[in-house]
């Protein structure tokens, strides 16, 4: 399967200080890829390296064989990111259709009513976003993140802070992006998401990968343990 | 329109106008400045009749061929009309006045004097009967000059030394307007600039808007959504304007300040183009400013220069006004922050010379196209730099 991302010695130096040591990986097209680690393992870093925010001490990161370049690139992105917010003083709707002006959609304001009414927001189209609970802007956010239909989506913790319920109401949502063939680049803490979900995974520990592979590979190589029991086990117990 | 620095240009103008704040801003703020302006205006036409001045060295000259003023009347002259004015233009004769043959039937006298200074308004009969009184008192009564007691009318004549009619104040008013609109914009709209420029760091929003369309894109955007804003604000300024004019365009003042305007298209072009690049100019180093703190509150520490920039070479109106213009003039035309409104105010007293105002204009445009380069790399190099971010000079 073509690779859609692909990290080649990735280093990243912020002062004298190293994030990344030498990191390798790729995400092939269609696939969920977990990007799994503690706080401050250089999971954020990885991606915002890979999306220009940050210029690499070394290697390369590419998107569809290129340096990403929104500029000049063939391929839909889809990026909800740690940190993230909308235009607090306008509406709802007016965020969603404004993004969806820039993403190319057709007719954003269509799409994005009819995506709140899927996450059961349909009320608060005409509110300002302040206005919003937390979870609440998180939904608002992730419909922007999703709306263009993109072919590589990359989630920053997308489900953090979520009830149980409203966890699942996204998990599909994030499902069905994928059926429509998005690769998916995932960075999550709950383990369980990332057995259900991914295809793939790495498990980063101080800019370095612990472990790489298929789940199932993963396992294998970790005495067949549970994803979080192995993500305890690199962490060696220590506090997060 | 699927350009997207026209989606943001929608996007950040359809948000800044929808609030009360913007049309507080364009509208109440002008309106006092012009309310102060108006006032100030008829106070000084109310006491422009001790204008020109006269003291013991104004030489004035009469020539009066309608024998109206007593024969051993001082400042008579027999010289002609064209002789007086030559006179004048000479600067042999600070004024000089030609009471024709017709009087009785005209009422009208020809007065004659330099000026190359802002005078607003023409001189009348009081005036006139004013400064003659002044000059022959106490020798001469109004009795003495009985002819010149009843109300008349005055063709005042501003010469050059050159002897062309000199009209400065009339050739001033656009490109004072221009600077006007200009320095409202900076004012008025800098700190909106930078709120909104902050505003994606502040609010998290960099990383999510920066996967949607480019920084050059957004930035460029938001500088045309800001330059559309001083379009209304501009328009909220000519409109009631014009208004005034056409209701009031029979007022005596309004007509006179109305014949005295200058409508020239070079100027009018040049000054155009001035504000434009101008505007370019300052809304680059706000944004810029925008791109390296991290709040608004931040940001609105830094805007100072900006302002002072703009605001630093009217504290030096007079030095401007000068025919002849200093280091100092020439070190405020060039130099980035204040080169805006020290071209303008140039251009609107008459020293700019061609050459010079190419310069100006080269020097705008290149400083326009660098800082706004800068900024647009600063804006994604600091997007989620959420401290601040000063550029550091030297070793790294």
């Amino acid at each position: 399967m073509k690779n859609i991302v692909e990290i080649k010695n990735f280093q990243m130096k912020f002062g004298n200080k190293t994030v990344i040591k030498d990191l390798s990986f790729d995400v092939k097209a269609g696939e969920i890829f977990g990007l799994l680690g503690s706080n401050g393992s250089g999971k954020t870093t990885t991606l915002r390296a890979l999306l220009g925010f940050y210029t690499p001490t070394g290697g390369e990161l590419l998107i569809d064989g290129k340096k990403y370049d929104p500029e000049d690139t063939n391929i839909t992105i889809g990026y909800l990111p740690e940190e993230r917010g909308l235009y607090k003083k306008e509406t709802v709707l007016d965020n969603m259709v404004y993004f969806g002006e820039l993403k190319g959609l057709k007719d954003p304001k269509e799409w994005s009513l009819k995506y709140l009414k899927r996450v059961k927001l349909e009320d608060k189209a005409d509110e300002k976003l302040e206005k919003l609970s937390g979870g609440q802007q998180q939904k608002v956010q992730l419909g922007v993140t999703i709306m263009n239909d993109p072919k590589l989506l990359i989630l920053d913790e997308p489900t953090k802070g979520f009830d149980p319920m409203n966890r699942r109401l996204l998990m599909e949502i994030i499902e069905e992006s994928h059926k429509k063939g998005a690769a998916i680049i995932m960075i999550t803490h709950y383990m369980d998401e990332v057995e259900k979900l991914c295809d793939r995974a790495i498990l980063l520990k101080d800019g370095v990968a612990h472990a790489y592979g298929t789940i199932a590979e993963i396992k294998k190589q970790h005495k067949n343990k549970s994803l979080e029991q192995i993500f305890i086990d690199v962490y060696g117990g220590e506090d997060e | 329109m699927n350009n997207p620095v026209w989606k943001v240009t929608k996007f950040e103008f359809i948000r800044q106008i929808k609030k009360p704040s913007f049309w507080a801003t364009i509208i109440l703020i002008p309106a006092m400045i012009v309310g102060m302006f108006i006032i100030s205006m008829l106070i000084s036409s109310n006491n422009h009749t001790t204008d020109p001045t006269i003291n013991e060295d104004t030489k004035i000259a009469i020539t009066d061929e309608a024998g109206v003023l007593p024969k051993d009347y001082p400042m008579l002259t027999n010289i002609t009309k064209d002789e007086g004015i030559k006179q004048v233009t000479d600067q042999k004769v600070d004024l000089y006045f030609y009471i024709p043959a017709d009087f009785e039937e005209t009422k009208k006298v020809d007065f004659y004097h330099i000026s190359e200074g802002l005078e607003l308004f023409n001189m009348d009969g009081e005036t006139i009967k004013a400064i003659l009184k002044q000059a022959t008192s106490p020798k001469f009564s109004d009795l003495d000059i009985v002819a010149l007691t009843g109300s008349f009318d005055v063709n005042d004549n501003k010469l050059t030394t050159t002897g062309e009619s000199s009209n400065a104040l009339g050739h001033a008013v656009i490109p004072f307007l221009i600077l006007v609109v200009y320095f409202f914009f900076v004012t008025l709209f800098g700190g909106r600039l930078l709120m909104t420029v902050v505003e994606e760091k502040e609010n998290r929003i960099s990383e999510m808007i920066l996967t949607s369309v480019s920084t050059k894109h957004l930035i460029v955007g938001k500088i045309f959504s800001m330059m559309l804003l001083g379009l209304i604000q501009m328009l909220t300024l000519i409109i009631p304007a014009v208004v005034a004019v056409i209701i009031y365009k029979d007022n005596p003042m309004v007509s006179t300040v109305l014949s005295q305007i200058v409508i020239d298209p070079v100027t009018i072009i040049t000054n155009l183009a001035l504000l434009v690049f101008s505007i370019f100019l300052a809304t680059g180093f706000l944004t810029y400013i925008g791109t390296i703190t991290p709040t608004a509150k931040d940001a609105s520490q830094f805007i100072g220069p900006v302002i002072i920039g703009v605001v630093f070479p009217l504290y030096f109106m007079s030095a401007f006004m000068a025919s002849e213009p200093s280091g100092f003039v020439y070190f405020l035309t060039y130099f980035p922050l204040s080169a805006p409104t020290a071209l303008m105010l140039r251009s609107a007293f008459g020293t700019l010379t061609t050459p010079e105002l190419i310069i100006g204009l080269a020097e705008i445009t290149v400083l326009s196209v660098i800082i706004i380069k800068v900024t647009v790399k600063s804006f994604q190099k600091n997007a989620i730099n959420f401290g601040l971010a000063l550029p550091k000079f030297g070793k790294k």
